[in-house]
């Protein structure tokens, strides 16, 4: 117990006496975090607005006109089973008459003697999926079924829609991944200066008979000081220029920006432990070897 | 027991030293003489294992060179203290600091370090000074505070290599007294030095090292 309150007075006393590379290690993480931060937004309300197009797709099922009703029933029951499939709703020859005579304002038999309107049935997809949404699958399986006479949907549309956001998520992905890489290398950097300046305590530690992890401690705490401190900037700057940046996108197309600020601060600062506890560990790792 | 058993360690430069037999009991206080450059404190940093011997082994208790594995190492170094030349104080610390560091690494309770830290600076003759930092304090001192540091873990061997570096000549005659009651208290003491004149006379056993090779009187 005691040997922990040393660890970590030691830790936070190295905080003081290296305030530059505590500043240049602080403000190296507040500056990928408030990068990294951005970018996870971006992506989290570009997830929304897929999420809203999705909920547009639409695959209408035209039947033959032989077909019962209740076979219709079934089938479609069957189709709420494929895989992707949200939810269907059934369009009978009766509803379909029903909807001409709203949007036309006049009886079908009236007009052609008998009700010439196929049933039919609308197929919405899962919303919620990071993954490619391919819809083809989904198209032939409908089209298998010997009740089906016709099947439109908008596939190039939906395959353009989809094709931008599989590259979005790519693109977003490799530059977090590249940030984090970059900010684990600049605190290891940043952590090996203080290493460096601290070079003799290491040594007499080591003459001492400290373990590896004992040296190690230190150092590791004070980068995830580090590490913390700037999350706490980052989530900051992040917070008061998505509230400002909300304000306005809500006057000029009342449209909010989606965030919500625990979760933000919760995944900044865990990145940021977890960027720091790499970088440090790697520096002081790689000094002690 | 410290044994050495046809040790060889050679930098790579060429230079270091070869074919040392030697052993060392528990009580004794055994003095390394020999010129500069001819492998003193090589020899002692063989014993705490920063050096591992090319050829032959290095024994000390139940730790043996030729098998132990680089993390038992720190475990061995606890049952050692070290006044070295080069081993300064901290700068960064005070001198209650300084000597209280070997006793968190052991992982000891906050007020037994006051105790212990207190009790041994009184040892040497520095007590009042805890909250000295290094540079407060004179070379003699700080080479008091260095004995301190080694003794405070109440460690089974003290390695001391030229302990009375700058240091006058009564001065080192007091240190060396205060080492001797260390021994007589139980601990090995290997003591490296160049000055002959120090240590004649005083019943010690004394290892001659001469480039690279002992010669035992
Ligand atoms: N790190 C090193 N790398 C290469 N050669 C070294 C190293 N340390 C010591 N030597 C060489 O090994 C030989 C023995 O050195 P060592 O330091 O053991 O001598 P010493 O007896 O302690 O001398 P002194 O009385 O000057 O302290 C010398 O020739 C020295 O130049
Ligand atoms: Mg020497």
């Amino acid at each position: 117990m005691d040997k922990m309150m040393f660890l970590l007075s030691e830790g936070v006393k190295n905080l003081w006496r290296h305030k530059l590379t505590a500043f240049t290690a602080i403000f190296s993480i507040f500056l990928t975090l408030s990068v990294a931060g951005s970018l996870m937004i971006v992506g989290q309300n570009t997830n929304k607005i897929i999420e809203y197009l999705r909920g547009k797709y639409k695959i209408e099922v035209f039947f033959n006109e032989n077909v019962s009703d209740k076979q219709i029933a079934s089938v479609v029951e069957e189709f709420n089973k494929i895989n992707g499939v949200r939810s269907t709703t059934l369009i009978s020859k009766t509803d379909a008459g029903k909807i001409f005579k709203s949007q036309f304002g006049e009886n079908i038999l009236d007009i052609v003697g008998y009700n010439p309107l196929p049933a039919s049935c609308v197929v919405n997809v899962v919303q919620y999926q990071i993954e490619k949404m391919n819809i083809m699958p989904i198209v032939e399986r409908i089209k298998s079924y010997p009740e089906v006479d016709e099947v439109q949907y908008q596939g190039r549309l939906i395959y353009r829609i989809e094709t931008y956001y599989q590259k979005f998520v790519k693109i977003m992905t490799v530059l977090l991944i590249l940030i984090l890489i970059i900010s684990v290398f600049i605190i290891s950097n940043t952590v090996r200066l203080t290493i460096i300046a601290k070079k003799e305590l290491i040594q007499a530690l080591q003459l001492i008979g400290a373990t590896r992890s004992f040296v190690k401690a230190p150092f590791v705490i004070e980068g995830v000081f580090h590490g913390l401190i700037g999350a706490i900037l980052a989530s900051a700057l992040l917070i008061v220029g998505l509230e400002i940046g909300s304000g306005i996108t809500d006057s000029v197309i009342k449209l909010k920006i989606q965030y919500s600020p625990f979760i933000l601060v919760g995944i900044l600062s865990s990145l940021s432990v977890v960027i720091s506890f790499l970088g440090s560990s790697r520096a002081i790792s790689k000094f002690l070897k | 027991m410290i044994r050495l058993d046809n040790a060889s360690y050679s930098y790579t430069n060429g230079s270091g030293i070869s074919n040392i037999n030697l052993t060392i009991g528990d009580d004794e206080f055994a003095f390394i003489i020999g010129p500069t450059g001819s492998g003193k404190t090589t020899l002692l940093r063989m014993v705490y294992m920063d050096l591992l011997p090319q050829v032959g082994k290095v024994v000390v208790d139940e730790f043996d060179s030729k098998i132990i594995k680089s993390r038992k190492i720190p475990f061995l170094r606890r049952k050692i203290g070290m006044v070295f030349q080069d081993y300064h104080l901290l700068d960064d610390r005070n001198l209650f600091d300084n000597i209280a560091l070997s006793l968190h690494v052991l992982g000891w309770a906050k007020d037994e370090i006051v105790d212990r830290v207190t009790e041994s600076l009184e040892e040497v003759g520095l007590d009042g000074k805890d909250d000295r930092y290094p540079e407060e304090l004179s070379g003699g001192e700080q080479q008091r505070a260095c004995i301190a540091r080694a003794l405070v873990k109440d460690p089974d061997i003290i390695l001391a290599d030229e302990p009375t570096g700058n240091l006058d000549p009564v001065t080192s005659f007091e240190l060396i007294k205060l080492l001797e009651e260390v021994n007589r208290e139980g601990t090995t003491i290997i003591m490296a030095s160049h000055d002959y004149n120090l240590i004649k006379g005083r019943g010690h056993r004394i290892i001659e090292i001469q480039d690279g090779s002992v010669r035992q009187s």
